[in-house]
């Protein structure tokens, strides 16, 4: 049982970087990406090139999160300049991607097996990821608290007011979104590791994870401040994971594995708008 | 600062089809710190000389200038360094979900982009931003000192035009816009805004555009009238001429000019 725990916490750990990704995009800046379905598989596949590739995994894993914010800009640049619809911009993005991460893969699975992290257990794992994401939970909370945090926060609350206040709606989406899909890019390439191989379509539903994470975690802690609400966003990819540990635990076939996270989600979208009325209707606190 | 208007045109498609030109050749000049009302019907141009001059309205011809700055090449958000604006919504003024303290930080750094290295050195709104917020609030005679941390969505429609108002002010702009900003407000909230734009307009000294559909607002306040029909200056009254008008002859005004009086 406490390896199921373990595991699902390790898990929650290395996909935290998608829903704070997720929690950036859609939660701060308003804005619905699809990219990271493209750029969590891109992040994936970039990292397991390299280090199989003899590179170094932390120079894999910036690699990655470059490759990542690079996709994110090619979205807000195709939302911003060229006046493609948010959703439509990301898609076309992670289109595009896909054949970029194939192409750049050579192959639609790279097994990592065998590769030597210094890691020897779960317990190393959990350790070391514990460290990245408190890592990035503090550094994101002090980015959104700068004047350039402050300035996000306003594009996603009201752009109108924000322009007025000299702020940029181009420059901003930019910036965030990028900045989104270099996480989403990280947790893409931490889950490599992690499950010992990168997959073409590893990012298949990826957002629909990230959301899973950001709503659960919502739902439970109720964030008042910026650091709570990330905080919550990680907590809620841990518990997220460990209900589909449960749910495999129980006897559920990983071929309804997507039904059962669809479902599990339309519970917490639901749950989110009985408890907090404004949530699943894009309503936003922060 | 100088507002310099000088041959704006601008005009827009017609839903019926057909175009129509509201403004062509239009030009005007007001002088630092003058306090200028526009007034006029629905229709005659006035908000959007306002959107003009921000920026969120492109201009098809002419020039406009804030003392020997050229604005009409530079977009909304970068005039934004210079000009204050507050809207008629109250909604539209202030970020719902942010504190009175970060709203007022965004307006207070608006000088500079956000989004440049130097942006990232400090946190923001610290406990020196809050004293000084505090302070200013105070000293403005508003009781929202002492919620600087509440977010502006919990604020009712009138403390949260007061805040748009202290915001569009707070980096000392060269030039204030305000459109109907007093046009949602209850009579009693509206006395307050008026009463603040007042003090900060004339502590400031900041040359102002303000439009309102209210003649007393027309006569009470303002160094100078300004009436539009069709985007066109029809009436321009300052000093004594300004002061011997009143609500009817106004009124009578308006009816020359062939417009409806059911918005005034």
């Amino acid at each position: 049982m406490f390896s199921l725990w373990l595991g699902a916490y390790n898990q929650g750990l290395a996909y935290a970087g998608l829903a704070l990704g997720v929690y950036l995009t859609l939660r701060v800046l308003n804005f619905a990406d699809i990219t990271v379905d493209g750029s969590f598989a891109l992040g994936g596949g970039m990292a397991a090139v390299l280090i199989t590739n003899n590179i170094n995994p932390a120079v894999a894993l910036i690699a990655a999160v470059l490759s990542g914010a690079l996709a994110g800009c090619v979205t807000a640049l195709i939302h911003t300049r060229l006046g493609v619809n948010d959703l439509f911009a990301g898609i076309l993005t992670s289109t595009g991607l896909y054949s970029i991460t194939l192409r750049l893969m050579d192959r639609s699975n790279i097994p990592l097996i065998g590769l030597d992290f210094g890691l020897d257990s779960d317990a190393d794992w959990a350790l070391a990821l514990s460290l990245v994401v408190l890592g990035l939970i503090a550094l994101l909370a002090l980015l959104l608290a700068t004047d350039l945090g402050l300035a996000l926060r306003a594009l996603g609350n009201n752009p109108t007011m924000a322009r007025a206040n000299g702020v940029s709606g181009a420059k901003g989406l930019t910036i965030g979104i990028a900045l989104a899909n270099g996480l989403v890019a990280l947790a893409g390439g931490l889950v490599a590791f992690y499950q010992g191989f990168a997959d073409v379509t590893m990012g298949l539903g990826s957002l629909i994870l990230g959301l899973g994470a950001v709503i659960v975690g919502e739902s439970i802690c109720r964030p008042r401040t910026i650091p709570m609400a990330l905080a919550a966003v990680v907590l809620g990819s841990i518990l997220f994971r460990l209900m589909i540990a449960i749910a495999l635990q129980l006897g559920l076939e990983p071929v309804d594995l997507k039904l059962v996270t669809a479902l599990l989600l339309l519970g917490a979208l639901t749950l989110g708008r009985l408890r907090l009325p404004g949530l699943a209707d894009g309503g936003r606190r922060l | 600062m100088s507002l310099h208007i000088e041959g704006l045109a601008w005009g827009h498609s017609q839903p019926g089809g057909g175009w129509r030109q509201l403004f062509k050749d239009f030009n005007l000049e007001c002088p630092t710190a003058q306090f200028l009302v526009v007034i006029g019907s629905n229709g005659s141009g006035k908000s959007t000389l306002l959107n003009l001059v921000a920026g969120t309205l492109p201009a098809q011809a002419g020039s406009l200038k804030l003392g020997e700055r050229s604005l009409q090449k530079l977009s909304d958000y970068r005039r934004a360094r210079w000009i204050g604006r507050v809207m008629q919504n109250p909604l539209d003024g202030t970020a719902p979900g942010l504190s009175i303290a970060e709203n007022l930080r965004l307006a207070e750094s608006r000088r500079h982009s956000p989004f440049r290295l130097q942006s990232l050195l400090g946190i923001h709104p610290n406990q020196a931003d809050l004293r000084r917020y505090q302070e200013l609030l105070e000293s403005l005679g508003l009781p929202l000192a002492d919620r600087v941390n509440t977010p502006i969505g919990q604020l009712s429609g009138g403390q949260r035009q007061t805040i748009s108002l202290v915001m569009a002010t707070l980096a000392e702009p060269q030039l204030l816009l305000l459109d109907e900003h007093t046009a949602a407000l209850d009579p009693k909230a509206e006395a307050l805004v008026m009463q603040l734009t007042e003090r900060l307009v004339r502590r400031l000294g900041t040359t102002t555009l303000m439009v309102t559909h209210s003649l007393e607002q027309a006569l009470n306040h303002g160094d100078r009238l300004l009436m539009l029909h069709e985007g066109q200056v029809v009436g321009d009254w300052s000093g004594a001429d300004k002061a011997a008008l009143s609500v009817a002859s106004l009124r009578e005004l308006y009816g020359s000019a062939k417009v409806q009086l059911s918005d005034v």
